[in-house]
Order: structure tokens, then C-alpha cells, then sequence
């Protein structure tokens, strides 16, 4: 019975917080793409049951409350053709992956301490483990799009595997580099490797050349992952109505709107993970506990730029996502491992003139051949010949 | 104890999709069936603490298998899936056979062993020894596959490219 | 050479700009509060609702001259349907989008306001469910009969019945029209004084022309009978 306690103590804590952070973040990602539109965002909903005890509206932080009532009580409508027992399992099976995979980052609570047997981030294989679940998503989003028997849910549905099969291999190879220089899968290694450089953040993967590269990389394709924009063509709003969720409502669309933010903090936790040290951060020494708060900052952080994004670029068009992922994201993250093993080796000599030397041909080597790339990659425009719009 | 209930767990729900998945009509579903299957299956691995292949087997049975099955349903079938066309061929008592001897065959090593012997040395499967093994015995090997892999994604780019227009020559609209 | 990714860059910065200027500069803000307090000037754009209590919402068709939300039916002075414009032509409901608009015209036809005897609009419905309010039916109206209303509390319990919009409850006077959209209706009433004059002069030149011709004809009539008097010498 104890394990199954034990259990209980790691997993509950992730299963409160992150649907919590969930609710903060649309309320979040509602205000500042407000803000980036000069507008003013949700201000009115208040904290609730302070009606008739004076107001506060606290910026609107009521909202996701009041929204989350609201799709709790909507109809439920299933389409009369639909499949329904896939449209019921589809928005199951998108938040299944995303909080399973919540389990490999290495958040270290102050109480986990006795529970090592239980700790999924302690696995050898925690990194490939979070690539195999996160896949799992892609089949959520078919699913979906299949059982809706609507051609905009299909349309939805078959852009998204393309999308996500395609970006998958970037993700993957930009994360090679960091288990190469670790050189373990562990996630609490690859965390602690990057801890008590200069300044704290000297150990971090994201200050090398290589890291950097990988780091943009990750990004670009952990975007393309969990649908984000510019990447949002699974559940393009003008082309596609609402893609694979067109034909949900009520509180199944909230399970997908669930699983979709929580895939994003698991990613966002994985790039912290590799590339922005855990949760190292200052004040570890005197409160241990603050390693999680500073892990949880570092996503925020992550989510904002995501938010940031999305308020500021167009949509992709097809063509030009998957030549992106093909063309552009892939040689780079091959070229980036390659170079990172050079750089290895160089820097194993433990001489300063040979480490800055790297450094500078690395960088120099990734941004030349990323300039390269984008040249060859770019669409060769002319003037449209019309033939037959005489 | 709590191994043996998972176990139990597992193994139903592995031979519950894996019936599915040949029983039903509906292409879709019976694709869907066969990934609860390699689920299934990748979780009696890491019953096995062999968590590499049980992540793998995730990775490209389910990722990378079922995606292509479902890409080739919606590529030929058509694409609702309710298909009621008989799929059982004339010659399934063969079929039964063969199926019947491989499965013997896959037992024989167990019977052969029976009684188990007592002290069975449990082996430590660990990613870290699967990857020294792959780089200092069977380096070549996996460079060979490496090397064959680039060749096939340089193949389908050039297969993809399509026709290398001449000078002048206008695209086909 | 610019550095790969700069454009991305450039437009983050923008963004960035409107975020942060947003905060400090009440003026870039596209909407704001219309709970109207006395003493407020109107605001400039659409807005909100009341946030506290004892606030009132403002008259609502009057939140702005260039809001528009439905199509509405105009009528002149007097009674409604003695003074309506609309000829029941059809023309917004082949042209509507959405295809929102249901006429059905009139058996009879009636005199309205001094002009000669039309056609009227027996049913004119309009799904505002539908409506997309993209005022194409403004545009091709050859009467000036259908212009944007601004009145928005449309809300209903009734999904289907309340949403459908009939002939008189989408029957407005001119005045109102004046008093929700001033400049506008100023405007379209000073262009159909032009286009009535232009008309008129039209009409009295033709007129003229005419009996211009008649004259002439007349004179030509007489020359000709003249000549052929001459004719058969």
C-alpha cells in the first residue's frame, strides 16, 4: 500500500498545479494578446463570491473560472454521423499523453525526497520516453478529426500528422546534442550537469554556440508540436472553421484546450530541462524547495515568448511549413550535431585559447550555413503569368 | 503483487486489441485496436525494467507504424472507414494453421526450459549498457545503418523534387 | 546582408511596443468603458459594459456615427407604411451574401408620398442570425430604403423566432435614422435632393427637347408640304 501512496505523492501535486497554472495561463495568454492589440483584455470577472462584500476584479482573474463554469455546462453535442465512440475517446486521449509526460521533468518537490522508486525523471530512458508520449498527441488530434465525419475536422486531423511527423525529427535531433554532451537520457542528470557554473547560468547548454542552435531549433519545432503560431495550421481558424475540434463543444473542447496547454508546459519543461539548466537558480543553497519555483519561472518564461509569437507572426502556409521542416530545421540540426561532437572533443583539451576558438568557428559555421539554407530555400518569385483570366 | 495485477491488466488488454484490431470491419478502428496493442505491449516491458525497447517500441510501432497505416487508409480506402466488405479470404483454414504452428514454435524455447530452473541471474538491461554495446562492438554495424538511413532520406528528397526543369522551361501547371 | 531572423525580430519589437504603450498611453487603447456617468463626454469608439453598480448602459444605438450592426428598413415622415421606400425590387435580396433577406411583394400597388404608385414589401424578413452585416444590401438599393442599424441588444431566448427580424420591427423613421448615424444621413439626404433635382432638370429639358423637336418637326412637316405643293408642277 505504500507504493501506492508513494504514487499518490508524486503524481497528485501535478495533476493540481498544472491544470491550476492552466487556468493562469489563458487568462495570461487573453491579456497580453490583448495588450499587443491595444485592447484591454478580460477586466471584469473578479474573484468570485465577493459580490455582496464589495468588488474585486483583480485585472479580470476571475475569468478562467467563470469560463470553465460555462463549458461545464454546455450542451454536449455529438454530429448525427459521428463516430461517437472515437469523438468521446479523442479529447480523452489528447490529455492522457500531455500529463503523462509531466511526470519525466525533473521537478523536485520538497517532499519527493523518499519517493525515488516512483520518480518517473529518474528513468534511464526519461528523454526518449517523453519523445514517444508526446507522439501519442498526434493521434488524439486524428482521431478527432476522423470521428467528426466533417471534412474541415479530416482536413484538420491530416494536416496535423503531416505537422507533427514532420517536426517531430527536429525536436528530437536538437535534443541529441545535449544527451551527447551529458551523455545520459537521465532528465534529473541532464538537469544537474548544467547546475554551479559562473553566475549560474555558466553551465547552461543555451550559452554555447551549439546549444543555441539547438535551443532555436527545439523551439521552432516544439511550436510546430503542440500547434502553437505560427504553426497553428491543424485548427486554422479562417480555412479550417476550428480544424479538428470543429465539431466539439462544452466540455470535451475543454479537455482538448487542456491538453493543448499542458502539452505546452511539458515541452516548455523539456526545453528548460535541456537547455536552461532545471531549476537552478539563485537561493538554492538556503531553500532547496525554490528549485521547482525557479523550473515553473523558467516555463513561464518560455510560454510568454510563446504568446509574444503568437500575437506578432502570420500563419504558415503548408507548403512553406513542411519546407521549413525539411529543408531548413533538419540539415541544420544534423549539421548541429556534427559540430557539436568537433566541439566536444576541442574543448575536452581544457585550454582557454581552443575553447574560444570553437566557439567562434562553431557559431560561425551554424549561422553560415542557417544563412544558406534560408538562401537556397527561398521561393523564387515572379510575376504571375495568367494564361486563361483574359 | 502489484506487478502480477499490471501484468494481468496488460496482457488482457494486449490480446483484447489485438483481436479487435482483426476482427473489425472498420479499418480505422482496427488500426486504432492494433496501437492499444503495441501499448499494451510496451507496457509489459517496462514490467520487464526493460524501459529502452518499451519506449522504443512506443516510438516507432505506435509513432511511426500506425501513423503510416492511417496514412495509407486515408490515401486508398475511403476515408470514413465503414467498409462492410467480407476480408476474411477463402483460404483462412491455412491461415488458421500457420498461426497455430508459430505459435508453437514461439513456445518451444519455455517448454524446452520446463521446469524453470530456480535461480534465474536477472539480466540488468540499462540504456547506458545498450549504448556502450552499440558503440564499441557493434559501432560499424551502426554506422552502416546510419549511413543507409541518410541514403534513403537524400533518396526520398531527390524522389520528392520531382522533374529538374531545364533553362527556360516552364513549370507545369 | 541582414541577419537571419531579423524580420521576426523587427516585429516582435513592434508588438512589444504596443504592449508595453498600452499600459501608458490610454489613447492608443481601441476600446474603453461606455457606462455612461453624467457629465461624460462621448467616447470615441465602442466599448464595454457597466463594470459597477448604479452605472447605466448608454442608449445603445447612439454609441457611434459609423457603428453598424443590421440592415433596417427607412420610411419617410408619417405613417410607416404610407411612407416607405422600399419597392419590394428584390435586388438586396439576390445580392445579400448570406442570403438572410425573404421579400415577397405586394399584390397591389400603392401611392407613397407623392410619387407615383409602387410596388410594397407585403413580407420583409431578415435572419439576423444569419446576417453577416456587411451592408452589400446598402450599397445596391437604388431607394435609399435599407440602411445599418446600430441597436446591438439583440439577445433572445428564443434561438430561431426572436433572431428573425420582421418588415415592422425593422421599420424606422428617417429621424431616427438622423439621430443614430448624423452625418451619414445627412449626407445620403442632401445626394437624393441632388439626384431628385438632377431628375427634375432632366425631365424639364427633356421636355423642353421635346417640344423642341415637335416644333421643328412641325416646321419641317410644313416646309415639306410646302415643297410638295411645289412639287407637281
Amino acid at each position: 500500500m505504500s507504493l501506492v501512496l508513494d504514487i499518490l505523492i508524486a503524481t497528485v501535486p501535478l495533476l493540481v498545479i498544472f491544470p491550476t497554472l492552466f487556468a493562469f495561463t489563458t487568462w495570461l495568454e487573453r491579456k497580453a494578446l490583448a495588450r499587443i492589440q491595444n485592447r484591454v483584455g478580460p477586466d471584469k470577472v473578479g474573484v468570485p463570491l465577493t459580490r455582496y462584500g464589495g468588488r474585486f476584479s483583480l485585472f479580470g482573474l476571475g475569468q478562467p473560472m467563470a469560463d470553465g463554469i460555462k463549458m461545464l455546462f454546455k450542451e454536449n453535442i455529438v454530429p448525427r454521423d459521428a463516430d461517437r465512440l472515437f469523438h468521446l475517446l479523442a479529447p480523452i486521449l489528447a490529455l492522457i499523453p500531455a500529463m503523462l509526460v509531466l511526470c519525466f521533468l525533473p521537478l523536485e518537490f520538497p517532499w519527493t525526497d523518499s519517493l525515488k522508486p516512483v520518480q518517473a525523471f529518474l528513468l534511464d530512458g526519461a528523454v526518449i520516453f517523453f519523445f514517444a508520449i508526446t507522439g501519442l498527441n498526434t493521434l488524439a488530434v486524428f482521431m478527432a478529426g476522423w470521428a467528426s465525419r466533417n471534412k474541415y475536422s479530416l482536413l484538420g486531423g491530416m494536416r496535423a500528422i503531416a505537422q507533427m511527423v514532420s517536426y517531430e525529427i527536429p525536436l528530437v535531433l536538437s535534443a541529441v546534442v545535449v544527451v551527447m554532451m551529458v551523455g545520459d537520457l537521465n532528465a534529473k542528470e541532464i538537469a544537474d550537469f548544467q547546475t554551479g557554473g559562473k553566475w549560474i547560468v555558466g553551465n547552461w547548454f543555451l550559452f554555447t554556440p551549439w546549444g543555441l542552435a539547438a535551443f532555436v531549433i527545439f523551439f521552432i519545432a516544439s511550436l510546430a508540436e503542440t500547434n502553437r503560431s505560427p504553426f497553428d495550421l491543424p485548427e486554422a481558424e479562417s480555412e479550417l472553421v476550428a480544424g479538428y475540434f470543429t465539431e466539439y463543444s462544452g466540455f470535451k473542447f475543454a479537455l482538448f484546450f487542456l491538453g493543448e496547454y499542458i502539452a505546452m508546459f511539458a515541452i516548455s519543461g523539456l526545453a528548460v530541462t535541456l537547455f536552461l539548466g532545471g531549476g537552478a537558480g539563485p537561493g538554492l543553497d538556503a531553500a532547496p524547495w525554490l528549485s521547482v519555483v525557479w523550473f515553473i519561472a523558467k516555463i513561464f518564461v518560455l510560454i510568454g515568448v510563446m504568446i509574444w509569437l503568437r500575437g506578432t507572426l502570420p500563419r504558415l502556409r503548408v507548403d512553406q511549413l513542411m519546407g521549413f521542416a525539411w529543408k531548413f530545421l533538419l540539415p541544420l540540426s544534423i549539421l548541429n550535431i556534427l559540430v557539436a561532437g568537433f566541439a566536444w572533443h576541442a574543448t575536452q583539451q581544457d585550454s582557454k585559447t581552443i575553447t574560444v576558438v570553437t566557439w567562434v568557428i562553431s557559431l560561425a559555421v551554424l549561422y553560415m550555413t542557417a544563412k544558406g539554407l534560408n538562401q537556397l530555400n527561398r521561393a523564387k518569385v515572379r510575376p504571375r503569368n495568367y494564361r486563361y483570366a483574359e | 503483487m502489484t506487478e502480477q495485477i499490471a501484468f494481468w491488466i496488460l496482457s488482457a488488454v494486449a490480446v483484447l486489441g489485438a483481436l479487435v484490431a482483426v476482427r473489425k470491419r472498420n479499418l480505422v478502428h482496427g488500426v486504432f485496436a492494433l496501437m492499444l496493442f503495441f501499448a499494451a505491449l510496451s507496457g509489459l516491458f517496462l514490467l520487464l525494467l526493460a524501459e529502452f525497447i518499451a519506449a522504443v517500441q512506443i516510438l516507432v510501432y505506435i509513432g511511426a507504424v500506425g501513423i503510416l497505416l492511417l496514412f495509407a487508409i486515408m490515401l486508398t480506402e475511403r476515408v470514413t472507414g465503414d467498409d462492410d466488405r467480407r476480408i476474411t479470404s477463402r483460404g483462412w483454414f491455412c491461415g488458421v494453421v500457420v498461426a497455430v504452428a508459430v505459435f508453437f514454435v514461439l513456445l518451444l524455447p519455455p517448454i524446452q526450459q520446463w521446469p524453470a530452473p530456480e535461480t534465474v541471474p536477472t539480466p540488468e538491461p540499462s540504456v547506458e549498457k545498450l549504448g556502450q554495446r552499440l558503440m564499441n562492438p557493434y559501432v560499424v554495424t551502426l554506422e552502416v545503418l546510419a549511413l543507409l538511413l541518410t541514403a534513403a532520406l537524400i533518396g526520398a528528397v531527390t524522389a520528392a523534387q520531382g522533374k529538374r526543369l531545364a533553362k527556360g522551361e516552364e513549370p507545369p501547371e | 546582408m541582414s541577419l537571419l531572423g531579423g524580420g521576426i525580430l523587427k516585429g516582435m519589437a513592434v508588438t512589444l511596443r504596443n504592449f508595453v504603450g498600452s499600459y501608458f498611453d490610454r489613447d492608443r487603447l481601441t476600446t474603453n468603458d461606455y457606462a455612461w456617468r453624467a457629465g461624460d463626454s462621448l467616447p470615441q469608439h465602442a466599448g464595454e459594459y457597466p463594470k459597477e453598480e448604479g452605472e447605466q448602459l448608454r442608449d445603445t444605438t447612439t454609441v457611434n456615427n459609423y457603428s453598424r450592426n443590421f440592415p433596417m428598413l427607412l420610411h419617410d415622415e408619417g405613417e410607416p407604411m404610407d411612407s416607405i421606400r422600399c419597392v419590394a425590387c428584390q435586388i438586396c435580396e439576390r445580392e445579400c451574401p448570406p442570403q438572410c433577406i425573404y421579400i415577397e411583394k405586394s399584390e397591389d400597388k400603392k401611392e407613397r408620398g407623392g410619387n407615383k404608385a409602387q410596388f410594397y414589401p407585403a413580407k420583409f424578413d431578415i435572419d439576423v442570425s444569419v446576417c453577416m452585416s456587411c451592408q452589400i444590401c446598402v450599397e445596391v438599393c437604388p431607394f435609399d430604403a435599407i440602411v445599418m442599424n446600430s441597436q446591438f441588444e439583440l439577445s433572445t431566448p428564443d434561438r430561431f423566432g426572436g433572431l428573425l427580424l420582421r418588415r415592422d420591427d425593422l421599420l424606422k423613421s428617417n429621424g431616427y435614422y438622423h439621430k443614430i448615424h448624423p452625418e451619414e444621413a445627412a449626407a445620403r439626404d442632401q445626394r437624393m435632393a441632388e439626384e431628385k433635382a438632377a431628375k427634375e432638370a432632366k425631365k424639364k429639358a427633356a421636355a423642353e427637347a421635346a417640344k423642341k423637336k415637335a416644333e421643328e418637326n412641325a416646321k419641317a412637316e410644313a416646309e415639306a408640304g410646302n415643297e410638295k405643293q411645289e412639287d407637281p408642277q
